[in-house]
């Protein structure tokens, strides 16, 4: 009968329903997740490996917890802006966390050391995954071992020293800290509430890579043993341990040799700013690699050189973007020589007229490698052409900049697209390949320098100085017009002989060779803390900028404290974290 | 085995409808009647009639006549219908049963569909608010979520003006940092009301506490909408509906300078820094100089390079020259890019029922343009339902709608849409230079905004369409007199697919040089769900008892795609595709697929004695996937009862008092809230950017990598919600007056919480996961009202008032927590807003509290110290009175969360005229008006300012200012923290809609064949009252998946645009 069919119809589905239901409730509500690895599947060599890259791939400064600008791989805020070196560009309120920080006023709810932080720590806890999950591979022979442990203590020592170096009281933390592990496991002071001296591990993690990694790599990205060597010969200077120092140093200069074997030596001092040179360059001792255009450029994390994206000329050139990092007056002054070519170390570089003055521009001599640091008015911007003299490049509509624009981060124009990321990102066209230089072999050179003279020969010293000052003094590689002239007076001479006899005269000239050879490059704040000159040098800079009112920052006196402005604070949603038992686990440094 | 004997109840289930359905009835006879109205002796088509205490029924058709076979035994049958009372008539005999229909005036008995199954309203204990469909859909609008609006106590709803915009809509306060979306349930079938036809409704209830939602078990913590869609009734008819309109934009806009005034704001601001004022375009001097091209900068007429001859379209480079006018009078770029926009809308439907079957089939044409260039909805939409009855006791049928809806649109609430750039963009740019290209801020000087017209216009064919098939299939079988079997199988079955251009911006400051893209993407969505349930309905003697029994299983199945590629040789959109572009661009990811699955078996049971006395008890059992094998189970009960005092002896003699019932409920519910699906495992992830590194040094590649993405834990389990609601239900005044109040209770406990390690950062980037921490407790008022009045035969009118209070608290976060902040994802230039934290609301703003500006010296050395303390900048307030302005004087400052909101329904009807009027408002709450940040602070990025900042900013001369001194630096003391500057009252009062409608008289109509036409003219919100400074103090959540944080003003597209419309309502 037809009505009864209906009946059995709905008779027969509740059946198989309900017997399909008995067979699929066991595993009807186990989901397997999908696009991601469970554990046991990267529990193998090639998992460690791939675990190993993903501990490299922060090195950029972006990908992980924290990012953004406050971590950039240059450390161009803490390194260069808190410095004497920039300012920090664009409009008054535009990245407002810098603010503080320039003016050495920072509060430890500010945003940028917490991007620092965490990213740094993130790097440390990818290291230490290789680590734990060394042991749960099992088909890894001893020298993977080796290997594998060798870099990844190599990184968890790297992210470590930047740590110290920006927040000094940041603790180690080993591949046995995890999720069980208690507050005051991890403290940063000790049973008497005194801060914990980190240096001691991050020196027995570089020199275990030192010891144990092979002096070449296939892939020129991967640490070599020198670059290790290079490493923990900066960790030594940091402590003062100049003996341990000029040791490693001396073999490095000697024997040295980059992850693709070629022998450390300087390079054409613009080839190390250059994406198409700086990658294989006898003079890059370690630095973190960028990519652009590879997929990951609409991701927002991307591994071209996120950091440094606002650190473009304005509204042209390469750039249209931000307007921020433009190199200081001072900076473009102290690259004044004279008459033989020498820096002015009494200091007079600030008195008389100004480098691009807008009225009655200095005239003088002038390093060369002024206009490979800085974009000026008038001088060619590598080949974007001149930089407008009316500073239309510069963002100085709500108030002054100065007149430079950064360039060692900056690609050529016939690179844009190729080298500059073409991906569906806002900051595309400042997106580069071009490499953060962690170490350079100038900086080697500069470090045996100072060792020399602490320790050791002066002459030795003056030779190292003198090896850098010749490179710069190649004219073929000076900034020219496109008539073939040169685009300044460009003069640079070598010290003398005995010249570095005197201590103080020879430090002091090391110093110097510091910044104008590593100017903007990050490195300047960090070695004014260490040579403990940051309070004399920061408070004359302030004085200085604050008379010729050229940035609007200094529009005002700032002032750095001596005791508490060397480190940035710790981040107060940590020190909430941590301390959130009562007890002082993350003691904020000293000042904040 | 436990998982076993969780299927057993499944398998017994199947095994009784095999010999229930099978059995077959005996010793019946058969009565027949017809059932009329005792107003005019009509015939009540479709009445339900059924034997007392029995599922044994049927219906009448057209001619109000009816058959039934009924058991031998059987006294008496019960007559319902919607807008009569029911009636009880003795079986005597075999002889024809004449029944004469009372008409209400009370809806008491009116049939309320609550959860898997329908009560009389009179018969409810827990928490339902019955939306009044026709309040409602007097509101015109694309979305039918959005029209809720004021329409049920309890339910809060926050729109924005966008077309096809998404809304905030909460039942009883936040109780969730993450999603609070309520469950929608349409014809049984979890659903969605964004996209449904709002004419196709017949009737919305919502479940607001554990008493009316505990059946729904983990999915009613938010609360819960269900709705049932028309279906045929009565005689074959065929129904037009549809109005058409303008929107206007707001006359407004956000009081900007024009461009002399922006002139003056920059020559203030250099001058207060102690600097001569310089500018690109407006040269330097005692006073600015507005010159007649912005391109060449400040350029006079006639100067080098302004003739048409030296333009040279080259961006970014030197011998670029887009020659541009200055807009002397000042671009208004809000005006240009709102204009006034059509909406219309068209629903034909057919319907129609037999005793056998019935049917509704509709088609909806909705098109609304959006006031804001380019943005739109376009929806098609069909709907078909069908019930047949195969035999008196089985009932097949189905609910079919599919849509297909084209809706591009913006990201709201966000500093960098085009709406926030009309405020950023100076107002000097012209909207084209001098050739027809785009001008914009990349004339020097101008600041970074985006020229907002080109924006929007660059959208003109970008596509955004969707297409989705919702519904179910079921079965019914009644048997053993009492008893009767349901299955339904349905779900959501929704594609996406779309396309979007950049185009290079060339005449932007930013990005001008950008190469283009172009990004396609699709993604695919589908849910199904199965249940069964099976219910016993009987009365003996006064005891009323109905039980209800379940099984439900729900499958969700997500995944999308998206590639892009960039540097095409032309914009031309006919060009278009993933292919013509260049391919060492090309880029694609694919999201990971969203799995979730849960098994549910519940029970339910109503008992009442003699009408008087309401006990009603529901349990539900659900498994999740997202839970770990052990920790996968949770069992969610909730009691009710209710006591209808006016029913007592004591109280018959009260002639005042129609009715009266106090009711009282506890329950428990549970959430998985936005846990992630994959909570319980460890996982390693790779991504491009995340994990991959260019190891070999090659520019161009990266070696893939991974990392440990999250941990998982096992012993996460459900969030839970205990409930406590005491109501009162009462008509007063013969019928007159209408009202309910409810006050509840709902603690949130083990509140699904993304766990922050106890090591903080030391942990590193893997997530953490989810755990059961941390209380939520809300408590509030619900009230509604409804008096309908009677001035003369002619004259009636009826008013309904509705209010909404909660209170939100957070009582405790997981263990390392203090407080949480929550940044916006509008922008987070100054940090977060929000701070989450025990004892206080969720939402409340947190921040620095500004006293007022300091006045002079004198008042900057008089007030604690303060970095960058000046005249004319911010004074704080020293919370802890240590003498000096820290971090540890932020505070609380102000709190989102209104202290009531509020609706209001008039409608009068006079002869053949009807008159309808429609009112909202939100009472107590503080908004950030954050685009003041832009517009009363040049220093930060120069855009436009405020006219507020031209003529009230502080100087030496004007030391009673409201806005703080023009200046130059951006410091602690003006602009880098957050403060409450920003707040201001959120408190408004909008009409809503009103309208007034005319019906043709029938008798005329009769000729035509048309059976009513009623016409109309509407105007949707008329007016709103407040003190609100910026567009529309109603603003949603800048991400509405996130409730932490809300009532933030980033430039909404706002919710109170004028529109006038006109519609028509045929019935042939």
């Amino acid at each position: 009968m037809k009505k009864n069919k209906f009946r059995y119809f709905i008779a027969a589905s509740s059946i198989a329903g309900g017997i399909l239901a008995v067979a699929a409730c066991s595993k009807f509500l186990d989901k397997t997740p999908v696009g991601t690895l469970s554990p046991t599947v990267v529990y193998n060599k090639s998992g460690v490996e791939g675990i190993l890259i993903g501990a490299y791939s922060l090195l950029d400064g972006e990908g992980g917890n924290g990012g953004g600008w406050g971590s950039a791989a240059s450390n161009w805020v803490y390194g260069s802006v808190c410095a004497d070196e920039a300012y920090k560009g664009s409009t008054p309120s535009d990245q407002g966390d810098i603010v503080p920080l320039e003016t050495w006023t920072a509060t430890s709810t500010n945003g940028y050391p917490s991007g620092k932080w965490s990213l740094c720590y993130d790097g440390v806890q990818r290291a230490n995954e290789v680590l734990r999950t060394i042991p749960l591979a099992k088909d890894l022979s001893a020298d993977d071992i080796k290997e594998f442990t060798a870099e990844a203590r190599f990184l968890r020592g790297h992210y470590h020293f930047e740590l110290k170096k920006v927040f000094n009281n940041a603790p180690f933390i080993a591949e046995t800290v995890g999720v069980d592990t208690k507050p005051e496991e991890v403290a940063n002071v000790d049973a008497n509430g005194n801060y914990v001296n980190i240096w001691p591990q991050i020196i027995e993690d570089l020199k275990f890579a030192a010891d144990n990694l092979p002096e070449t790599q296939t892939e020129i990205g991967r640490v070599n043993s020198w670059a290790a060597k290079a490493f923990l010969a900066k960790a030594y200077l940091f402590t003062a341990d100049y003996t341990n120092a000029k040791t490693v140093l001396d073999d490095i200069i000697s024997k040295g040799q980059t992850s693709g074997g070629k022998k450390y030596d300087l390079a054409a001092f613009l080839d190390n700013f250059d994406a198409s040179k700086q990658k294989d360059d006898p003079e890059i001792v370690f630095a973190a690699q960028m990519s652009v255009n590879d997929g990951s450029g609409t991701s927002g994390t991307s591994n071209g050189n996120y950091g440094d994206v606002l650190n473009f000329p304005y509204n042209a050139g390469p750039g249209a973007c931000c307007g921020f990092f433009n190199p200081s007056q001072s900076l473009a002054n102290s690259f004044k020589t004279d008459a033989n070519g020498l820096p002015l170390l009494d200091g007079s570089y600030n008195t008389g007229s100004l480098i691009s003055g807008k009225t009655s521009p200095y005239a003088g001599n002038v390093d060369p490698r002024l206009d490979w640091t800085m974009g000026r008015p008038g001088i060619p911007y590598l080949d974007w052409g001149l930089v407008p003299t009316d500073d239309s490049w510069l963002r100085n509509d709500q108030g002054s900049n100065g007149r430079f624009i950064p360039k060692k981060n900056v690609y050529y124009k016939s690179q844009k697209g190729s080298l500059s990321s073409t991906e569906n990102n806002w900051a595309a066209t400042q997106l580069t390949a071009n490499n953060v230089n962690l170490i350079r072999f100038s900086d080697v050179l500069l470090w045996a320098a100072e060792c020399e003279i602490r320790i050791g020969d002066p002459e030795k010293a003056r030779t190292y100085v003198n090896r850098i000052r010749t490179r710069a003094a190649d004219n073929t590689t000076w900034v020219k017009m496109d008539n073939g002239n040169y685009a300044d007076k460009y003069k640079i001479g070598l010290y003398p002989a005995g010249s570095f006899n005197d201590k103080t005269y020879a430090l002091n000239a090391i110093v110097f060779e510091r910044r104008l050879e590593l100017a903007m490059e990050g490195h300047r704040f960090f070695d004014l803390v260490r040579w403990g000159t940051a309070s004399a040098t920061l408070n004359a800079y302030a004085k200085y900028e604050n008379q010729i009112k050229i940035c609007y920052i200094y529009n005002s006196l700032q002032t750095f404290t001596p005791g508490k402005s060397e480190y940035f604070p710790i981040p107060q949603g940590q020190i909430d974290a941590l301390n959130a038992d009562g007890k002082t686990n993350l003691k904020q440094n000293p000042g904040y | 085995m436990r998982l076993k004997t969780t299927c057993i109840p499944a398998c017994i289930f199947a095994v009784l409808l095999i010999l229930t359905t099978s059995s077959a009835f005996s010793q019946q006879k058969k009565i027949s009647g017809k059932v009329t109205s005792a107003k005019d002796n009509s015939p009540v088509a479709f009445a339900s009639v059924t034997v007392k205490g029995t599922t044994i029924g049927t219906n009448t058709d057209a001619a109000g006549e009816f058959t039934l076979n009924v058991p031998s035994d059987a006294k008496t049958i019960v007559i319902t219908s919607v807008g009569y009372l029911n009636a009880e008539v003795a079986i005597s005999g075999s002889d024809p049963v004449t029944v004469s229909l009372k008409e209400t005036t009370s809806n008491l008995d009116e049939i309320v569909v609550t959860g898997y199954t329908a009560q009389k309203k009179k018969d409810i204990t827990g928490s339902v608010a019955v939306v009044n469909v026709n309040n409602m859909k007097s509101v015109p609008s694309g979305t039918t979520e959005s029209i809720l609006q004021g329409q049920a106590a309890g339910v809060t709803v926050i729109n924005s003006g966008a077309p096809g915009g998404g809304s905030n809509v909460r039942i009883r306060g936040i109780t969730s940092l993450g999603s609070a979306d309520p469950l929608v349930i349409i014809d049984g079938v979890q659903g969605s009301l964004h996209d449904l036809n709002v004419n196709d409704v017949e009737s919305i209830q919502v479940l607001k506490d554990a008493g009316a939602a505990a059946i729904y078990g983990i999915q009613g913590s938010n609360g819960v909408i269900v709705v049932t869609t028309k279906k045929g009734k009565g005689k074959s008819k065929i129904t037009y509906d549809a109005y058409i309109g303008t929107q206007r934009p707001l006359s407004k806009g956000f009081n900007l300078a024009n461009t002399s005034e922006y002139a003056q704001a920059i020559w203030m601001q250099a001058t207060n820094s102690g600097v001569a004022p310089e500018h690109a375009q407006f040269g330097s001097g005692a006073s600015p100089v507005i010159p007649d091209y912005i391109t060449p900068a400040g350029a006079k007429e006639g100067d080098a390079g302004t003739n048409p001859a030296d333009y040279v379209f080259d961006p970014g480079q030197a011998d670029d020259n887009r020659i541009a006018k200055a807009n002397k009078a000042g671009t208004d770029w809000f005006h240009e890019i709102f204009k006034p926009a059509m909406i219309q809308s068209h629903t034909i439907s057919a319907s129609g029922s037999s005793d056998k079957s019935n049917y509704y089939f509709s088609v909806n044409y909705l098109n609304q343009e959006g006031t804001l260039l380019n943005t739109y909805l376009k929806r098609y939409s069909a709907r078909i339902n069908t019930t047949f009855s195969v035999k008196n006791n089985i009932r097949i049928g189905e609910n079919a709608y599919v849509y297909y809806k084209q809706n591009p649109s913006i990201t709201n609430q966000n500093e960098g849409n085009a709406i926030s750039n009309t405020y950023r963009e100076p107002p000097i740019i012209p909207i084209y230079d001098i050739m027809g290209n785009f001008a914009g801020t990349g004339s020097d000087g101008l600041s970074n905004a985006a020229n907002p017209y080109a924006q929007q216009m660059r959208q003109r064919d970008n596509k955004s369409n969707t297409w989705g098939m919702s519904g179910n299939v079921f079965g019914e079988v009644d048997f053993l007199k009492h008893f009767t079997a349901r299955t339904s199988f349905g779900g959501t079955v929704e594609n996406n697919y779309y396309y979007y251009f950049n185009y290079t911006a060339y005449e932007n400051a930013e990005g001008n040089t950008s190469a283009n893209s172009f990004v396609e993407g699709s993604g695919y969505r589908s849910q199904w769900l199965w249940t069964n349930t099976l219910t016993y309905n009987n009365v003996i003697g006064d005891h009323n008892i109905k039980v209800l029994v379940g099984s439900e299983a729900k499958n969700v199945y997500n995944r999308a795609l998206e590639a892009s590629r960039s540097n095409y040789y032309t914009t031309n959109p006919a060009y278009w595709t993933l292919g013509t572009g260049d391919p060492s661009t090309q880029s694609n990811t694919g999201n990971s697929p969203y799995q979730l699955a849960l098994f549910s078996l519940f029970g339910r049971v109503d008992y009442n004695y003699a009408d008087k006395y309401l006990l009603s008890g529901v349990i539900r059992r659900d498994g999740s996937s997202v839970f770990s094998k052990d920790h996968r189970y949770g069992n969610f009960p909730s009691v009710t009862a209710g006591w209808r005092i006016s029913k007592e002896e004591f109280l018959k003699g009260v002639s005042w008092l129609n009715e009266l019932k106090i009711r009282g409920g506890w329950g428990k519910l549970g959430s998985i809230s936005n846990i992630s699906a994959t909570n319980p495992y460890s996982l390693y992830y790779t991504g491009a950017g995340n994990s991959y590194y260019d190891i070999s040094g090659s520019n161009t590649s990266a070696r893939q990598g991974f990392y440990l993405g999250q941990y998982g834990n096992t012993n996460t389990t459900w969030e839970e919600d205990i409930v406590t609601n005491i109501g009162l239900d009462a008509t007063i005044l013969k019928n007159k007056l209408d009202f309910s109040v409810e006050w509840y209770k709902k603690s949130i406990s083990g509140l699904l919480y993304q766990l922050q390690f106890q090591i903080g950062n030391y942990i590193g980037g893997t997530a953490a996961p989810y755990v059961n921490s941390g209380n939520i407790q809300n408590t509030g008022i619900d009230f509604s009202a409804t008096y309908h009045g009677t001035v003369s035969s002619d004259l009636k009118f009826d008013i309904t008032g509705t209010l909404t209070s909660y209170k939100s608290k957070v009582v405790s976060l997981p263990p390392g927590y203090k407080y949480v902040d929550q940044t916006s994802s509008g922008s987070s230039r100054i940090g977060a807003f929000v701070r989450t934290q025990p004892g206080q609301p969720i939402g409340a703003f947190y921040g620095y509290e500004v006293l007022g500006l300091f006045k002079d010296d004198a008042d900057v050395n008089k007030s604690p110290t303060q970095d960058a303390a000046a005249p004319g900048r911010f004074k704080y307030r020293d919370v802890n009175g240590d003498g000096k302005i820290s971090d540890a004087d932020r505070t609380f400052f102000g709190n989102p969360n209104p202290n009531f909101t509020y609706g209001l329904n008039l409608a009068v009807s006079y002869k053949n005229f009807d008159f309808s009027a429609f009112f909202y408002g939100s009472q107590g709450n503080d908004v950030i008006n954050y685009v003041k940040y832009w517009t009363d602070f040049p220093q930060v990025f120069g855009g436009n300012v405020s006219k507020a900042a031209v003529y009230n900013s502080w100087l030496p001369t004007r030391t009673n200012a409201t806005v703080p001194k023009l200046e130059q630096e951006a410091n602690f003391s003006n602009t880098t923290v957050f403060s409450s500057y920003y707040k201001e009252k959120g408190s408004y009062l909008r009409c809503k809609q009103m309208q007034i409608g005319y019906t043709l008289p029938s008798a005329t109509l009769r000729r035509f064949g048309i059976d009513k036409f009623r016409i109309y003219v509407q105007a949707a919100n008329l007016f709103t009252i407040t003190k609100y400074t910026g567009l529309d103090p109603e603003l949603q959540a800048s991400d509405l998946g996130n409730n932490s944080n809300f009532g933030i003003d980033f430039g909404n597209y706002p919710a109170n645009q004028k529109n006038y419309n006109v519609g028509v309502s045929v019935t042939f």
